[in-house]
């Protein structure tokens, strides 16, 4: 009886039109893998905008990067690295059943995630009080070249919408806690707990190409 | 079940493997590596980095291999889309004037 009654819990999270829990976990996963794809290919249209631009006016590019603190970029690289870890460690502590560290890995992540953003909060208003904006708004005269609004264009697009990506990864990993507070993830179940750390590396990976493309341009 | 779990040594090594390759990528900028060589030596380190994240991080070296095979096609078409457009753009007579 009791047997039959544990197997019957771990058995509830199975949707009917999946032969297994594994056939179920893996579904889904490739489900995220594809999304992942997407995402690279989203990112991708600012990579090839960045790309024709560098290719176009190279020393545009060495000249803007100057403006760009190499030591808040690398500490946020660092940043991103370590809550990637967190992430890592807070999925192998679900399939462990420790589900107590799990949801203090998670909080980790998100308070590093939330370090991140305060850094590219400073960089941002750093900018900005130069009157380095994005688009037609750029009124900085530091720069000679002509194009130098471009760069920053660049910039603000493919950091802002990392930053949103960081802000969606941090609400999703909050949304973890809670469903691990509430016992819905454990060792038998943790597909999504699983999927939203694919996410969360993806937005580290992003920012491992954005750190030495904008800022380290020598 | 027979899910994968890293082993905390695993985890751990990545990740400081990930900071020194950080490291060096900063490293690299203060002995000047001639032009086309600085950006190949950046996009290299970054791309072992992310290699690293997605292998054992996203965990697409233990999973099952058509995970690994869509991810590389999201880079095979990144790939197609940079490629074309650079086969236009490279070869304007002076660029296009206005950007």
């Amino acid at each position: 009886m009791a047997n039959q009654s544990v197997a019957t819990e771990k058995k509830s999270h199975l949707q009917h039109h999946f032969v297994d829990e594994d056939q179920q976990f893996e579904s889904s996963k490739m489900g995220m893998w594809i999304f992942l794809v997407t995402e690279v290919l989203m990112f991708g249209g600012l990579f090839v905008a960045y790309i024709i631009y560098r290719a176009w006016h190279p020393d545009l590019f060495y000249e803007a990067a100057q403006e760009l603190d190499v030591a808040l970029g690398a500490t946020n690289t660092v940043v991103l690295i370590a809550s990637s870890l967190t992430i890592a460690l807070a999925i192998r502590a679900v399939q462990l059943d420790k589900i107590k560290a799990a949801i203090n890995y998670m909080a980790a992540t998100i308070l590093l995630a939330g370090t991140f953003m305060v850094i590219k909060y400073f960089e941002y208003m750093d900018k900005f009080g130069k009157g380095i904006y994005p688009g037609e708004s750029y009124t900085y005269d530091g720069l000679e070249h002509e194009m130098a609004a471009n760069f920053f264009s660049i910039y603000y697009m493919m950091t802002g919408l990392h930053g949103i990506h960081v802000i969606i990864g941090m609400v999703l990993i909050g949304w973890m806690i809670i469903k691990a507070k509430k016992g819905l993830v454990h060792s038998g179940y943790y597909t999504p707990v699983e999927n939203t750390g694919l996410f969360w590396h993806l937005v580290d990976i992003i920012w491992i190409f954005l750190f030495p493309l904008l800022y380290l341009i020598d | 079940m027979s899910h994968h779990i890293s082993t905390l040594p695993t985890l751990l090594s990545v990740a400081g493997a990930l900071l020194v390759l950080t490291f060096l990528t900063v490293a690299v900028t203060w002995i000047n590596i001639p032009e086309p060589f600085n950006v190949i030596v950046a996009i290299t380190i970054a791309v072992v980095k992310a290699a690293a994240v997605a292998m054992f991080f996203m965990n697409l070296y233990w999973d099952s291999k058509f995970n690994s095979v869509v991810f590389l096609l999201s880079i095979l078409f990144l790939t197609i889309f940079v490629v074309i457009t650079l086969l236009d753009t490279l070869f304007r007579e002076g660029g296009l004037p206005v950007y």
